[in-house]
């Protein structure tokens, strides 16, 4: 048991090293840097000469990499060159709206996809698994700007129910409960459009691992032993596809943060998927190494924890009892 | 309410008549010095990044002023709203084809002239553009009081450009493709770099049409769309054939220098053709280092004149910028160069009907930063053009010079051991305060200036580097003189932002310094974000909003 997770946790290591390495130098392989795109013709090249001992860059490659280095071992990812401001500051205060959205949309998505999919295994060859089928294909398949361009037509501008923009009224409302209240209020469309886009993926993903599960041979042998539907439903076959979910569920995240891109473009949120994509584009990067790097640890920490995880939700890989066998 | 339309020159009068069903009448020039305000109480900047929830907000009563509406389907759109002003003007963008001078076929100024009589720029721009914009021939942009309308790139003429060719000695081969003379191969393929048509639909859309003119004449170019950086990493490395490429510029001449100036065919400089040509650098020079107005303008047409007969670039087209106002407010200036969206308007502008009431100003971005040293976006100064002035402004109507916290100046070269320079004297107004409640005095542009200068920071450098001495005569003189001569330092120094003397003798560090996170100790709800611009700096809502309220001391509000 201690070897093997020494060894998973040494791997993970070795891929955070590796991306540390690569948001270094990927970054400043890219065509142009973040000095030769001002087009200014007002800013002279003595000026950019200025702009770039500002950024630093006017430093050896090798003295840049060190102190990056030391930066991110300790988590401060130096000032970001478009605002001078530290970049975790800028990453933290962006953190909570985008938690506010993704957390309450991914789970939403997640049990309600969980629900349909068990819904239509469970009502194979009926109108229900037609319907969530049908709904699940069309939720997976749509593009995620024209879906939430089209809601916010809808219901903020011909049937004006929620907000156009924004996570706050302006100006916002007075007191602790009016103002989670108008939070809310902002938030429901683009947590709606997200539940929307995501749920279709989880449904056909769930129904088709309990349709699987369901035809195996130790259902059969358990439908045999007289186990009522029920405990043979919950007990065993959903059981079995848990492990799976599990890690999808962990390995998903990552890619939901980085997702939120679209989503804060058009309901204007102040968030970290638009940062992201700011300072990719606009080659800042101290900001793009570090929001990439903190990406990376998350998707490194979520495929350890669906390691952990899974040994509790299928008997069979529990690593410690395996090795002492 | 004063309401002034837009006004277009008689060089786009096709063009305006396309528009004129869409858009108001010209109107009146607006007397800019007679302005008094600002009657607004409070101002939110409101943060919409999406163009399409932008216009849904402003149709929604959301907003209240949009600015730098581009895409012609919103600007039909918002013309047929009855509840919105629509205002256009000409502004300062140039789209622009640059050959790569350095080699050959491009070094053939004949070849280039058949180029630009190839392009069929009104055409191009009326099926591109619906009308939004205009066909360009100059070299710098129409509006500017500079540009010599006479030295122009030549016109649409392509059996025109086949004869000049044919009597330079170019010949075609049997596929139509040009021969150099003396030569015996046919043209190689070139390209034209443009960005991509994700990033900029018609402009990656103008490169193809333009490449197909030119092979109708022989020159076989196609279009080769790159991301943005790509493109401009090829261009800096000498890695093209030609390019098209859009720049906002300004009222002043100089960019020609940095445009055409041998000296900046260099690492960071902007002379992308690689133009060296001892007559233009020369002719540039004088313009750069011009000692007054009237030699200013004769060293700008003389320049432009060299540059006509040269063509390192061929002029494409001018955008207009378009920006709508909700009928709920009067008083908005519009002119030939300002959309209804400026510092005018804020000015004078006030609810049409009814008491006053908060006004909502669209933001198509986020500010980055809201410190005044490190700030660059054009998003970043709408936020704190509020807060600060300047010395001198631009007039609206002439695009000319204005006294703003400067009510005189004086432009002199003087002589001493070290040779001539620039002398500008400001008399300073006696009426400013800051919004702390201390008077505005010459000590104050003096310390900015130092303070600026001594800290090379890298948005002032190019202003305040030049600058020998500054000296406060009294509380409101300040002379600053120059250490060589040039027309343009009066609106390099008279277009500096001026900072309070007493803020900056405690900025720590220019970097990381975030006025609008510090309190001013005793002022309540005033941050060290403050000037003595019409408006107090409140609030920002990263992601929502900016929040100013109108500033008591202002000295435009009527006493």
């Amino acid at each position: 048991m201690r070897g093997y997770w020494a060894r998973r946790l040494g791997g993970a290591a070795c891929v955070v090293a590796i991306v540390l390495v690569a948001n270094f130098f990927l970054f400043r392989l890219m065509p142009g840097d973040p000095v030769s795109t001002v087009l200014d013709p007002r800013f002279s090249p003595q000026a950019k000469a200025e702009l770039e001992a500002l950024y630093g860059l006017d430093r050896p490659l090798a003295v840049q990499f060190l102190i990056y280095l030391e930066r991110t071992a300790t988590f401060d990812f130096g000032l970001s060159f478009a605002t001078q401001r530290p970049v975790l500051d800028e990453i933290l205060s962006r953190l909570p709206n985008t938690l506010a959205l993704l957390v309450p949309a991914y789970l939403l998505s997640v049990l309600l996809g969980t629900a349909l999919g068990v819904l239509a295994a469970r009502r194979r060859g009926r109108a229900a698994e037609k319907a969530v089928l049908s709904a699940g294909a069309i939720s997976f398949s749509f593009p995620s700007f024209f879906v939430q361009m089209v809601l916010l037509l809808v219901f903020a501008y011909v049937f004006p129910v929620f907000p156009l923009r924004g996570s706050l009224s302006i100006p916002p409302p007075q007191g602790t409960w009016p103002l989670l209240a108008d939070r809310v209020w902002h938030l429901a469309l683009p947590i709606g459009s997200l539940v929307l886009l995501g749920f279709g993926g989880w449904a056909l993903t769930v129904r088709n691992l309990v349709v699987k599960v369901m035809g195996e041979d130790f259902m059969v042998l358990a439908r045999a032993k007289g186990i009522g539907e029920r405990r043979l439903f919950w007990g065993h076959a959903f059981r079995a596809v848990l492990p799976p979910l599990v890690t999808l569920f962990l390995l998903s995240l990552p890619g939901v943060v980085s997702g939120a891109v679209l989503t804060e473009t058009v309901f204007s949120l102040h968030g970290v998927g638009r940062f992201l994509l700011d300072s990719v584009l606009g080659q800042d990067y101290p900001a793009a190494g570090g929001a990439f790097y903190l990406l990376t640890l998350i998707t490194v920490a979520s495929n350890l924890l669906a390691d952990f995880l899974v040994q509790f939700t299928d008997p069979r890989i529990r690593t410690g009892e395996r090795t002492s066998t | 309410m004063r309401k002034v339309g837009m006004r277009l020159s008689g060089a786009i009068g096709l063009f305006a008549l396309a528009l004129s069903f869409a858009l108001p009448a010209p109107g009146a020039e607006v007397k800019a010095e007679s302005l008094r305000g600002p009657r607004i109480g409070e101002l939110y900047m409101v943060v919409v990044r999406d163009p399409d929830a932008a216009v849904l907000a402003l149709e929604r009563g959301k907003l209240d002023v949009l600015g730098d509406v581009t895409r012609p389907s919103d600007i039909r759109r918002i013309s047929k709203n009855t509840g919105f002003d629509l205002s256009m003007a000409q502004g300062f963008h140039m789209a622009q084809v640059g050959f790569n001078l350095r080699k050959s076929p491009w070094n053939a100024p004949e070849l280039r002239r058949a180029a630009a009589m190839a392009i069929p720029r009104d055409r191009l721009v009326r099926e591109l553009f619906s009308g939004y914009s205009a066909p360009l021939t100059t070299y710098l942009p129409p509006l500017s009081p500079y540009c010599d309308k006479a030295a122009s790139a030549p016109r649409f003429d392509p059996e025109g450009a086949r004869a000049l060719l044919g009597k330079a000695g170019w010949t075609w081969d049997s596929s139509g493709v040009l021969v150099p003379p003396k030569g015996k191969s046919p043209l190689p393929p070139a390209t034209i770099l443009s960005p991509t048509a994700g990033v900029a639909p018609t402009t990656a859309e103008l490169a193809d049409r333009i490449a197909g003119s030119l092979r109708e004449i022989g020159i076989p170019v196609k279009a080769e769309p790159l991301d943005f950086a790509a493109m401009i990493q090829r261009i800096d490395e000498h890695k093209f054939d030609l390019y098209l490429m859009a720049w906002q510029l300004s009222r002043d001449p100089d960019s020609l220098y940095a445009f055409y100036h041998s000296s900046m065919d260099v690492k960071g400089g902007y002379n992308q053709t690689g133009l060296k040509d001892a007559k233009v650098d020369r002719l540039l020079e004088d313009l750069r280092y011009v000692p007054d107005e009237p030699a200013a303008r004769v060293a700008a047409k003389a320049a432009q004149k060299a540059l006509a007969d040269r063509i390192p670039i061929i002029p494409i087209y001018t955008r207009f910028s378009v920006a709508a106002v909700s009928k709920g407010w009067k008083g908005t200036v519009s002119t030939k160069s300002m959309t209804a969206d400026n510092s005018w308007s804020l000015l004078s502008m006030s609810p049409a009907s009814g008491p006053m009431k908060p006004l909502y100003w669209a933001l198509g971005d986020e500010p980055r930063t809201l410190n005044p040293f490190t700030a660059s976006t054009a998003t970043d100064w709408q936020v704190l053009g509020m807060v600060y002035d300047t010395l001198l402004t631009v007039n609206p109507n002439d695009l000319g010079d204005l006294p703003w916290l400067a009510r005189s100046w004086k432009v002199e070269t003087v002589k001493d051991p070290g040779g001539r320079h620039t002398r500008l004297t400001f008399a300073l107004r006696r009426d400013v305060f800051w919004q702390d409640g201390s008077p505005f005095t010459a000590k104050d542009a003096r310390a900015t200036l130092l303070f600026l200068k001594k800290n090379a920071i890298p948005r002032y450098f190019d202003s305040v580097r030049d600058i020998a001495s500054v000296s406060v005569p009294d509380a409101h003189t300040l002379v600053v003189t120059m250490k060589n001569v040039s027309y343009w330092h009066l609106h390099s120094i008279g277009g500096t932002p001026i900072f309070p003397a007493a803020l900056l003798g405690r900025v720590k560090d220019w970097r990381s310094w975030q006025p609008a996170r510090n309190s001013v100790p005793g002022k309540a709800g005033l941050t060290e974000l403050y000037g003595t611009g019409p408006f107090v700096f409140r609030e920002v809502r990263p992601g929502d909003y900016v929040r100013f309220s109108r500033n008591e001391r202002f000295w435009l509000i009527p006493r």
